[in-house]
């Protein structure tokens, strides 16, 4: 077929669905008015170790309005079915109300469902638990880790002793949190056998699947429903034990049940970014070629799952070695179950080994980007492929260039206004670009409109309209006549929208039901006698604003509507489908970027101040700017919290969150946000899906935290190996 | 959140009668409202006072500021008399999100209640909240507590920014009684240390409403300012803060006022810091040398030792830069 012009793809457009989330009409999972629901309060378990001796729930049932008090003595049992292909980590998940186990401090124990939300609240305040509390093991430094994972290549030792330049780091990362502004919330309503859920999660699919494991159900007895999510940054990425309790509640009662998180609930709820302690061993030679790196770090995981993530990805491809070693240790702790947070893994590993090329940098004096040039792997050194596209070099030249690096002093302290120390600092960025099988169900209507479904979510990326803007350049059609429908598992299945993966995946499906349905249409057209078009070959015919002609003779056609109203059709359909990445690989695909920051530092006061970032990225093709712009300020206001604020504080006596509030737990405010810079590197990646993107979601979050930590150290010579980086660590 | 029932009342007598009944007051709410749907306060009554007529700011004879208590924190930051008089404590009062200065009042933002996690966690052991039940902060996680002021019973801080600029200038309470009968009390005896008594906050009176704050006049030109320290830059309470004024004559310091917050259970007057500026002429050396005595009596906790070394260096900023100003 004809190459479709591309009008919609490229084109820095506005959010499709701008008006309804600015005039509150898009419906958040909490704000689904569901006739007759009542409301349900988890009491939450205030030991972080041991048994419950008792519930007593006399005061909470003869509360006004309190219909139910749910706790492991009265809960139905339920099948809890295994469910592979989910993203439940390795273990045992926990299973709600079914023993008198407290595994973590929080865990639901109980829960009370009125007819009000007030009654509900008071309800769980006067149920009394008992407990027989142990003493929790919750500190990371003082637990003991399970089997490493481990990675090998080379003899990473070896390779260390003969380095003439060595470097012994130990870094910590505190636990973060995602805090998106929607609370995580479900209404379940039974219809007899069927359930439907409206439910804040990042997979539908997965949300589906794993309650009709849970209960045992029938694929298509279970529907859930989630059009708009409130932000997620990874936290919906699995069905978590409260939508179990709203099911397991409206079962009980019989009524549909709606049930929010309280912001407190969302620390121990669901999951989070674990804390690490991570060592890095390093040898180069003196002109800093990298020569070994011995990776060991410790995260935190449950007691009940082993949770894994992509931590130690960035120390096997990022630079070019030839003896790497890792152990990744995950700790179990009686905690709740950690989860995938933006930029998952890398965003932990890459902190690290910027941080130690820029102290790597420092002690050759070598500029710190020409220190990453020198390690620029010509092929992807973990699988020895080709890379498909990595043009992290263009992403430091256009960065230096942009961000004005010579102006930096190789000598930390150099430059000083006041009582304030400048220093800048930069860090690269990588992240495995990810896709799997997908679906989407496509309809072209007699009126000219098509309507495009997938199963997929928006978190606040920008789907609908990327994808619409997808859709519409295939169809050749407006942006207006296209109508993009997502968040119901009624529609054909798409994996999680987390990874970065929804463009080369969902995206790959849609564009491919619009090529089938224009494909069709041109079909039916050059073979019916009564069209413009009768006879063309269909490869010569192109789609614009509804009308097929001949590919540079636009006087030559017809409308989508004059085709389909001549020949008697209502509309054409068709399936698109992602059938997921090559097996086996061919190339490496990666996104990758170069991330520069400006600190003022008041290193007598302590404090630090961002003045300026820039983020260079290459991730391939960019279908819609004005939301990847967004994406990248929202990534690097991330990494400036996960840089300067932001940490959950545990008490380790009794494995109670202690900051489990906005007010407690900083993330960045506006005033702490600078100038923000985003240059997104033209051209596209080939290799890896048809629309010619790597995924962005993700990278621009990594090399943030490093490229701030670095300034600090440019700054102040102070080297900070802790995050957040707090006023005590720079009196 | 506990059931409650509410009353508004529209003069003073019927808040005080209210009040003598056991009614808890309620002006902005910011405070009392978010403690109450965690639970940490449970009153049976509230009696909603933000109609009374004490939203008036008017000068005093001589050059000082009398606030009603029911004055906006909005409206009383943007006050030109407060502004031009003592930009102290206007700047004080802008430590606050816009948010809160828009709903809460100057009566309110002295009667706030700690931070204090433990405090706002009902399952935590707190003297406060509960007398006898224990302090979680002492052996927990206290690096935003109190190095100043402190007791084996309670270590939390007072949060107000306000308050802290009340403490430096010396300024006093008005407060009505139940009986009818008006005192003043100086601002230093109107919060109280928690000592073995941590949940009795405020020199107050069962039924007493606060009807303004006044800060005395002062010799002229009084040159003030306050400085924060906080860990993100909007919508955070102070890891350290310093009220300074001071009144510099023929090139000596005639008076010094300065106190210190977010590092103590009161806002703290650092009265050696005053004595070592009076008398003196203004200089770097100086701003140093009178700075060291702001930690005096510290007693730092396991994750609170920074703020020793932070307090005197924000003290001696704040001196300097008070000291600069022209």
């Amino acid at each position: 077929m004809s190459p479709q012009p591309q009008s919609a793809v490229g084109a820095p457009l506005s959010r499709v669905d701008g008006r309804l989330k600015v005039t509150g009409k898009a419906e958040y999972a909490a704000e689904h008015d569901i006739k007759g629901a009542v409301h349900a309060v988890i009491v939450d378990a205030s030991i972080g170790r041991g048994r419950i001796r008792s519930i007593d729930t006399r005061a909470a049932e003869k509360h006004a309005g309190v219909l139910r008090v749910i706790h492991h003595r009265n809960a139905p049992k339920l099948p809890y079915r295994d469910n592979p292909g989910s993203n439940n980590p390795t273990g045992r998940r926990l299973r709600v109300f079914q023993d008198d186990l407290v595994l973590f401090h929080g865990q639901p124990v109980a829960v009370v469902v009125a007819t009000t939300l007030e009654a509900a609240q008071h309800g769980a305040s006067l149920v009394k638990v008992a407990y027989n509390a142990e003493q929790p093991s919750t500190d990371i430094s003082k637990a003991e880790p399970g089997a490493p994972v481990p990675y090998a290549r080379g003899d990473a030792e070896a390779g260390l002793r003969s380095s003439a330049v060595r470097l012994d780091l130990t870094y910590a990362l505190a636990r973060n949190h995602h805090n998106p502004m929607e609370p995580h919330a479900t209404v379940a309503r039974w219809d007899g056998d069927r359930l439907t859920v409206w439910d804040k999660t990042q997979w539908i699919v997965g949300t589906h699947d794993e309650i009709a494991a849970v209960f045992d159900l029938p694929s298509d007895a279970v529907r859930v429903i989630n059009p708009f999510v409130g932000g997620g940054f990874g936290s919906g990425l699995r069905c978590w034990p409260h939508t179990i309790v709203a099911a397991l509640a409206a079962r009980v009662t019989r009524r549909p049940v709606k049930l929010v998180l309280s912001r407190k609930q969302m620390y121990f709820g669901t999951g989070f970014r674990p804390a690490y302690a991570y060592r890095l061993r390093l040898g180069s030679d003196r002109r800093g070629r990298l020569n070994a790196a011995i990776h060991d770090f410790d995260a935190e995981t449950s007691s009940y799952e082993t949770f894994f993530e992509a931590a130690g990805a960035p120390g096997q491809m990022l630079y070019s070695m030839p003896n790497v070693s890792q152990a990744y240790r995950q700790v179990p702790l009686d905690v709740n179950t950690p989860i995938w947070m933006r930029g998952p893994g890398f965003a932990t590993g890459s902190y690290v080994i910027e941080s130690a090329l820029d102290e790597l940098a420092h002690e050759l004096g070598i500029d710190p980007i020409e220190l990453r040039r020198r390690n620029e792997p010509e092929e992807d050194p973990s699988n020895d492929l080709p890379f498909s596209t990595r043009r992290l070099r263009e992403c430091y030249t256009v960065g230096a260039r942009e961000f004005g690096w010579d102006r930096r002093s190789q000598q930390p302290r150099a430059r000083r206004e006041g009582d304030w120390l400048i220093g800048m600092g930069m860090a690269a960025g990588v992240y495995h670009s990810g896709s799997n099988a997908a679906q989407a169900r496509v309809r072209l209507d007699a009126d000219g409109t098509a309507l495009v479904e997938t199963a997929s979510s928006d978190m606040g990326p920008g789907t609908y309209t990327s994808q619409t803007q997808v859709a519409a350049d295939a169809l050749g059609l407006t942006m207006r006549a296209v109508t993009f429908r997502l968040g119901d598992s009624l529609y054909p299945p798409t994996p999680p929208h987390g990874g970065s993966q929804t463009m080369a995946s969902v995206g790959s499906a849609v564009l491919d039901g619009c090529d089938q349905v224009r494909r069709q249409a041109i079909e039916l057209a050059v073979g019916d006698e009564e069209s413009p078009l009768y006879g063309v070959n269909a490869d010569d015919v192109v789609v614009r604003n509804g009308r097929l002609h001949v590919q540079g003779t636009p006087a030559r056609g017809e409308t989508y509507k004059s085709l389909l109203a001549r020949n008697g059709r209502s509309h054409l359909e068709a399936r698109g489908s992602y059938a997921g990445p090559a097996q086996p690989e061919r190339h490496s695909i990666s996104a990758y970027n170069a991330t520069f920051a400006e600190v003022a530092v008041d290193a007598t006061l302590g404090l630090v101040r961002v003045r300026r970032m820039l983020g260079v990225y290459d991730a391939g093709r960019i279908i819609s700017p004005k939301l990847a712009e967004s994406q990248a300020i929202g990534g690097i206001v991330g990494g400036i919290g996960q840089a300067l604020l932001e940490h959950t504080v545990t008490d380790h006596r009794d494995g109670r969150i202690v900051n489990a509030s906005l007010a407690d737990y900083l993330v960045p405010v506006n005033a702490d946000v600078p100038e923000v810079g985003v240059i997104y590197l033209d051209g596209d990646d080939p290799d890896g899906n048809a629309l010619g993107v790597k995924g962005l979601g993700e990278v621009v979050l990594v090399g943030v935290a490093p490229a701030i930590a670095n300034a600090v150290f440019n700054a102040t010579g102070r080297r900070v190996r802790e995050l957040p980086i707090t006023a005590e660590a720079l009196l | 959140m506990h059931p409650f029932s509410y009353t508004r009342v529209s003069n003073v007598r019927e808040a005080l009668d209210a009040g003598s009944r056991g009614g808890r007051y309620i002006a902005g709410g910011t405070t009392l409202v978010d403690l109450m749907r965690e639970t940490v306060e449970t009153p049976e009554t509230i009696v909603d006072i933000s109609a009374l007529p004490l939203g008036d700011i008017t000068a005093t004879a001589g050059g000082g500021i009398r606030i009603g208590a029911l004055v906006p924190m909005a409206v009383a930051t943007a006050d030109p008399k407060l502004n031009s008089l003592f930009p102290v404590a206007a700047q004080a009062l802008r430590g606050a999100s816009a948010q809160l200065r828009n709903m809460a009042t100057i009566g309110g933002n002295i009667m706030q209640r700690t931070r204090c996690t433990y405090f706002r966690d009902v399952t935590a052991d707190c003297n406060k909240r509960e007398p006898g039940s224990g302090c979680a902060a002492l052996g927990g996680y206290n690096r935003g507590h109190a190095i100043l002021g402190g007791s084996d019973q309670c270590v939390a801080v007072h949060a107000s920014d306000f308050a802290v600029a009340l403490s430096a200038l010396e300024a006093s309470v008005h407060l009505q009684a139940p009986d009818g009968r008006n005192r003043r009390l100086p601002f230093a005896d109107f919060l109280l240390r928690p000592g073995s008594t941590p949940h009795r906050e405020q020199a107050i009176r069962q039924g007493e409403l606060i009807t303004s704050v006044e800060i005395p006049a002062y010799p002229r030109p009084l040159k003030s300012a306050y400085l924060k320290l906080r860990d993100r830059q909007s919508y955070s309470f102070g890891l350290a803060s310093a009220a300074v004024a001071l009144h510099v004559r023929g090139g000596v310091i005639r008076e010094a006022k300065v106190a210190a917050g977010g590092v103590a259970t009161v806002p703290w007057k650092l009265s050696a810091v005053e004595r070592a500026l009076v008398g003196e002429r203004p200089s770097d050396r100086l701003w140093a040398e009178a700075a060291r005595h702001a930690a005096d009596g510290a007693r730092p906790l396991q994750h609170n030792r920074f703020k020793v070394e932070l307090l005197k260096r924000t003290v001696e900023r704040q001196l300097r830069t008070v000291g600069e100003m022209e």
